[in-house]
């Protein structure tokens, strides 16, 4: 163990990778915060420059840029309410609003704060505990799939502070974004409309950039310069952090738990675990009220959640070759590539290189701390900058971003599209991030209830026979009966005058 | 050394031929290729087609001294990246990887685009299906599951691999057919792609699978599924202990999902010839045998006109196959 | 843009009978008991559903009083006339003039023209615009294309990178 881990040091301590990972941090973060580029995209692009290193500066680079990307799409979430990966979309209105009342500093140092520990915890996880995770990844059907998948979608009216039912019909229309295409369990075209590029249906990523980057300069052409932000000094970031990691302790482990958990199965990822850990937040917070209006409990749990799941997630990947997500199937990609094949003989045989890809991701979480700061100092000159500035740059980013991630002008046509579909449901309170979730969890909920109902020859049964579907499925049913129940609760309340709380 | 004999040769010789068009426009006389070539490739970055693409790009670079720049064109399910290949400029500056689904698609009506829009340039690689079963499954052998599978009603068993119609599923129906059985005695259940596939397998979820053996390998390591046998004529050297059909069966059937290099119909006579002439430098090339063994990858090659009969007779088995499914719109 | 909910809450029922229809008349697959039809019938019917409750104002009352993003500003009415609100299709236009003219133009143009259209249509004088969309093209011009090897459009006008 002790020899394995110098090795794997020394296979990391040489300047190639050093260099990599430097390199690699620095363009995860400024891509990763540019509006309108994503994590994905970041990563995508690398793996041409991945093919001239070597096999361990290679995933170097892919860990530190994705590590990076991921945290830095909070920056224009945070301060300019465009979210750079679904996930961050979860709680990018509530970074705003922190914004908006002059606490941007304390969202972000939050974000890369409670990020970097939610990575390191779940790299630990990674490293103690891959045998178990694996266990857990591999007794998942399609039958627990469907039941976490519909766990996720009720996320949605707890993060929107709309009307529930608004926030319903946006997800509704997310799925029903996510039905375009041949990927369905008929492989047949559906609502393609005989367009050839509609066929492969629409990613959330343009999807994404549309309703939120688009239509964010589509309202500042109708709204007049906002005044200045107020500035209000607060010391040191890092201060203001360890205060929260006090106050937030629990809500920063449950955090970090959730996103293990939810990480190791494949599919489901990040995304998946910032919605969720967001949700729970406020269903379990003190101070429910105060979500949505900048209270930054809920960050503090979706952050620490969101990069464990990203750590986690190389669980299924290394082991089984299974990606978590499109960042993981590039990841195993490249491995592929590097000769590092994804199964368990990486663990034995090439024990040394898997001790170098946990240190890497140990040491890509600690130096997103100081880099992490840098970039937020800097970009929140954005918030000084005028407008006429920075919202034709965002065009510009919108227009490549969405090409590049193909190179496709449909993606662009996508972009346009969704920014005109956001515009409208913003301004007549329908939540677009609903319809994001919609559109990310679509593809996962159709096939796992599709697939349970051909294996189990049309039975509901399944559903609720296997041990973990059957703790799942009540674990929906009771989410999905709870508020009624709480709801007649205080009907009985206010019909007896005596015991009326008022 | 012999690398840096065949640059020098290359390199003579291009000054040679500049010297004799003296003259002439020197853009004309310039041999092929005088400018970078774009490698179009439908799929996504960091799968299997891109990988194999990304190495034969970064060898043509070596043997032909212009940069041969991989683009990912995705979309459509492949079919925007094909159709990108097929409509650009035949003079030889894009070319692309064709992969399976160019005579799959134009069945199910997806596409009019079929190996015939194609100047085919080398096949470069293929995969045989495998029969994958979990390791807790009762059957040994491939011939205890097919008799099981004979025995057992129309659909009591469920397979999956890929999304329905994809290249698995085709190999599942060919199979069946081979066996003399209709074509939905298996149940196929889509799924999205053959990893999700292997890992319901695990869960227990799927009786077997057809994806590819290179795909399933890493849960076959890890003792949670075995391969049974492969649809191919010959076993394949990553995994020399999986018989194939033929000899556990004794059955006759082999298909599999094929890569080649092609260009827009039309390209010049003498560049066509020079790039299939380069790719069997890259095919024997060491760097690519290594490539394609660590990863599993089948190795198969077929010149210009080797590639088009092979692309036509798979075409008319997909086509079968299709129809026997009922998806065939053609 | 603010419709009344009546309006959202009907055209959501339109949009979701469309779809649970067009799932339906979707084939069904040989062998399998369920395929691509059933879940466009279950979004369809659900979204309709929404729509009803919404054209009835039921949880309305959960709606917050003020805009779910607090309009920029607050204080100013933004100026409105007759044309004003087509101001906001101009971002998604500019994107499909992209589209359509970046392989023609070249990038370097064209990402020029919509900087200086966006910059000029939010106030900026030519004092910013002009020096921008020269700018700020050839700066993304040279990550993506020289960095990141993205096939960027030359077109008219070609870098010297």
């Amino acid at each position: 163990m002790l020899k394995t881990l110098i090795e794997a040091f020394a296979l990391i301590s040489t300047w190639e990778v050093i260099i990599a990972m430097l390199a690699a941090s620095v363009y995860g973060l400024v891509i990763g915060s540019l509006p309108g580029l994503s994590a994905t995209m970041a990563t995508a692009l690398l793996v041409p420059v991945t093919f001239y290193l070597s096999p361990i500066a290679a995933i170097a680079t892919i860990v530190a840029a994705s590590t990076m990307a991921i945290f830095s799409g909070d920056i224009p979430g945070a301060l300019l309410r465009i979210p750079g990966t679904p996930a961050s979309a979860a709680y990018a209105d509530e970074a705003y609003a922190m914004t908006r009342k002059g606490e941007a500093e304390l969202a972000l140092g939050a974000g890369v704060w409670f990020s970097a520990i939610g990575g390191i915890a779940g790299t630990l996880s990674l490293m103690i505990l891959a045998p178990p995770l694996a266990e857990i990844a591999l007794s998942f059907s399609t039958f627990e799939y469907f039941w976490l998948a519909f766990l996720g979608l009720m996320c949605a009216t707890l993060v929107a502070r709309s009307s529930p039912v608004k926030a319903i019909a946006g997800m509704f229309i997310g799925l029903l974004v996510s039905c375009v295409g041949i990927e369905n369990p008929g492989g047949v075209p559906r609502f393609t409309f005989g367009i050839t590029d509609l066929f492969g249906g629409i990613e959330p990523i343009p999807a994404l950039v549309g309703v939120f980057a688009v239509a964010q300069v589509m309202r500042a052409m109708l709204t007049p310069e906002p005044p200045p932000i107020p500035k209000r000094k607060f010391g040191s970031i890092m201060a203001g952090q360890w205060k929260l990691t006090k106050k937030y302790h629990w809500q920063m482990t449950r955090g970090n738990i959730i996103g293990v958990i939810i990480g190791v199965l494949p599919g489901a990822g990040a995304d998946m675990a910032a919605w969720v850990s967001y949700a729970m937040s406020k269903r379990f917070s003190k101070e429910p009220e105060k979500f949505g209006t900048g209270h930054v409990e809920g960050l503090v749990e979706a952050g620490a959640s969101n990069n464990a799941s990203i750590a986690s997630g190389w669980v299924p990947s290394l082991l089984f070759g299974i990606p978590g997500d499109t960042i993981a199937a590039i990841a195993i990609g490249v491995l592929y590539m590097k000769g590092l094949n994804p199964g368990p003989t990486l663990f034995t045989e090439k024990a040394s290189s898997m001790y170098a890809i946990y240190l890497m991701f140990i040491i890509a979480n600690i130096i997103m701390i100081p880099l992490g700061i840098i970039m937020i100092r800097l970009a929140s000159h954005v918030l000084r900058a005028p407008r006429s500035s920075i919202m034709p740059v965002i065009m510009l980013c919108c227009a490549v971003g969405s090409f590049a991630i193909g190179n496709n002008m449909f993606g662009v046509v996508t972009v346009a599209a969704f920014g005109i579909i956001g515009y409208v449901m913003e301004a007549n309170g329908y939540p677009v991030a609903a319809m994001v979730l919609g559109i990310v969890m679509g593809t996962m909920i159709e096939q796992s209830f599709v697939t349970s109902l051909i294996k189990s020859d049309g039975s509901v049964l399944p559903f609720f026979e296997r041990p973990i579907s059957a703790i799942l499925a009540a674990m929906a049913i009771g989410a999905l009966i709870w508020p009624v129940l709480v709801w007649l609760w205080q009907r009985l309340k206010a019909a007896s005058p005596a015991t009326s709380p008022r | 050394m012999t690398k840096i004999t065949r640059r020098a040769f290359a390199a003579s010789s291009a000054a040679a031929a500049a010297v004799a068009g003296f003259g002439f426009k020197p853009a004309l006389a310039q041999a092929y290729p005088a400018r970078p070539v774009t490698v179009i490739v439908p799929w996504g970055a960091g799968g299997g087609t891109d990988a194999t693409a990304r190495i034969v790009a970064a060898l043509l670079e070596k043997d032909l001294g212009q940069p041969f720049n991989v683009v990912n064109r995705t979309g459509g399910s492949g079919v925007v990246g094909h159709s990108a290949i097929a409509t650009a400029q035949p003079d030889g500056y894009t070319i692309g990887m064709l992969t399976v689904e160019i005579s799959m698609m134009h069945w199910q009506g997806l596409t009019e685009l079929a190996p015939k829009s194609y100047t085919p340039l080398a096949l470069m690689n293929e995969d045989p299906p495998g029969i994958q079963v979990p390791s807790t499954s009762p059957y040994k052998t491939v011939k205890e599951l097919a008799d099981a599978i004979k025995a057992a009603p129309v659909g009591k068993f469920k397979a999956s691999g890929t999304g329905q119609g994809g290249i698995w599923h085709l190999a599942l129906v060919g199979w069946m057919q081979a066996l003399g059985l209709p074509a939905n005695q298996v149940a196929w259940v889509p799924s999205n792609g053959a990893a999700p596939a292997m890992q319901d397998l695990a869960a227990g979820g799927l009786d077997l699978t057809t994806c590819s053996v290179p795909e399933a390998r890493a849960i076959i390591e890890a003792g949670k599924a075995r391969s049974l046998a492969i649809m191919a004529p010959k076993r394949n050297p990553s995994f020399p202990d999986v018989p194939t059909l033929k000899e556990s069966m004794g059955i006759d059937y082999a298909t599999g999902a094929w890569r080649g290099i092609a260009g827009p119909k039309g390209l010049p006579a003498d560049v066509a010839t020079k790039l299939t002439a380069s790719l069997k430098k890259v095919y024997d090339s060491k760097e690519f045998k290594d490539f394609m063994s660590n990863r599993g990858f089948g190795t198969v090659w077929g010149d210009a006109t080797e590639f088009a009969g092979f692309m036509d007779k798979g075409d008319a088995q997909m086509g079968e196959a299709m129809k026997a499914a009922g998806l065939s719109k053609a | 843009m603010r419709l009344p909910d009546q309006v959202t809450g009907l055209f959501l029922v339109g949009l979701g009978a469309a779809a649970a229809y067009g799932g339906w008349l979707l084939p069904p697959v040989p062998g399998q008991p369920v395929g691509p039809n059933i879940f466009p019938l279950v979004i369809g019917s659900g979204l309709a559903l929404c729509g009803i409750a919404i054209t009835f104002g039921i949880g309305h009352t959960f709606e917050e009083e003020e805009e779910i993003i607090p309009l920029e500003g607050g204080q100013v009415r933004p100026p409105t006339g007759k044309l004003y609100g087509l101001r906001a299709l101009l971002p998604p236009a500019l994107l499909l003039f992209y589209v359509v003219a970046a392989d023609r133009l070249g990038f370097i143009i064209t990402a020029g023209l919509i900087v200086y259209a966006t910059s000029t249509a939010l106030g900026a004088r030519w004092k910013l615009s002009l020096p921008l969309a020269v700018l700020a093209p050839m700066g993304i011009h040279l990550i993506f294309s020289k960095l990141l090897r993205v096939p960027l459009p030359a077109g008219l006008l070609s870098m010297p990178w």
